[in-house]
């Protein structure tokens, strides 16, 4: 079983989170550029290697961080947005 | 008035239960094969009757605080306040407030809140709520939860929020009038899926579906 841990509510199996995308800055829709604005929409970065994600608990509706080398699928430590980042040890 | 109904309204009618009514709420009072037997086994009984409601939002703690409610100070944990109300914190800023058989606590709470208080919001709650009691509610999580009720401390006053068979629940330790149970809370749209899938394992491990006054005489006389 794989295993994720959520900040607030501890490691759960990761059937209970849904994968909310890599945290990304979004252009200032107003002042930036049609191909700027196309470009955080339908682009997304297929680099393997370690990413800052979003993650969401479904079972207590928390939304959190998580840094997750995507080329092994090894989470390597997750946080509450704003918090610093806690110890991981899965 | 049209009364409250239970989530489980239309599950039960088929059981042919003897009704009772709790917080203007018809819930079964005896089921025609619940026993004081099947209770000691593995009981489960519908207990959304029970007036609840919740709040949320930076300012809710120190809200409630300020309403004379006791406040659990972790997150995931609850306390009892006056009148015997369950007040359990869901995640670090959203709040959980349930009478007990007795009191008015919830409502009265909820009445305080006036609209436009900083950082304090209301949440509806229409939960399905279920009380577990018996001596094999224990198997019963192994078999449904991937959480280990079983190594957690009663003490602590944990609450959990996590997955029974598929479906977001909250769920804790505790005892209502009198009688040492666990509780689970989840959504009313599910309610008649996980009732059914619970009360099927319950029976293979000796239990069942148990009425109010089965499973808590003191509060049904």
């Amino acid at each position: 079983m794989k295993l994720l841990t959520c900040p607030v509510n501890g490691t759960r199996p990761v059937s209970e989170f849904v994968y909310g995308g890599e945290v990304r800055p979004m252009p200032d829709p107003a002042g930036c550029t049609d191909v700027e604005w196309a470009d955080y929409v339908f682009n997304r970065s297929g680099i393997p290697g370690v990413k800052i994600e979003w993650w969401y608990h479904s079972a207590s509706g928390t939304w959190f961080h998580a840094e997750r080398d995507v080329a092994t699928d090894r989470v390597l430590r997750t946080w509450m947005p704003g918090e610093a980042p806690v110890a991981y040890t899965k | 008035m049209v009364p409250r109904s239970s989530p489980l309204a239309t599950t039960f009618i088929r059981l042919r239960p003897e009704w009772v009514t709790v917080a203007g709420m018809p819930v079964p009072g005896r089921l025609p094969e619940d026993t004081a037997v099947r209770a000691a086994a593995l009981g489960i009984c519908d207990v959304s009757a029970l007036p609840r409601t919740g709040f949320k939002g930076p300012g809710a703690a120190n809200w409630l605080a300020a309403q004379g409610l006791s406040i659990p100070g972790v997150a995931n944990s609850w306390c009892f306040t006056e009148g015997g109300a369950l007040v359990a914190r869901l995640g670090r800023s959203e709040f959980l407030v349930e009478d007990g058989p007795t009191g008015g606590i919830a409502m009265r709470t909820k009445a305080s809140l006036l609209p436009g208080e900083p950082g304090v919001y209301p949440v509806l709650r229409q939960d399905c709520a279920l009380a577990l009691v018996g001596e094999r509610v224990g198997e019963l999580f192994v078999q449904t939860c991937n959480v280990d009720f079983g190594s957690q401390d009663p003490a602590a006053r944990g609450a959990t929020l996590t997955q029974m068979v598929g479906v977001g629940v909250t769920v804790l330790q505790t005892e209502l009038a009198g009688v040492p149970c666990w509780r689970i809370w989840c959504d009313g749209t599910m309610a008649p899926y996980l009732w059914e899938t619970l009360v099927g394992i319950a029976g293979e491990l000796g239990g069942g579906p148990v009425g109010l006054a089965t499973a808590f005489p003191a509060w049904v006389a």
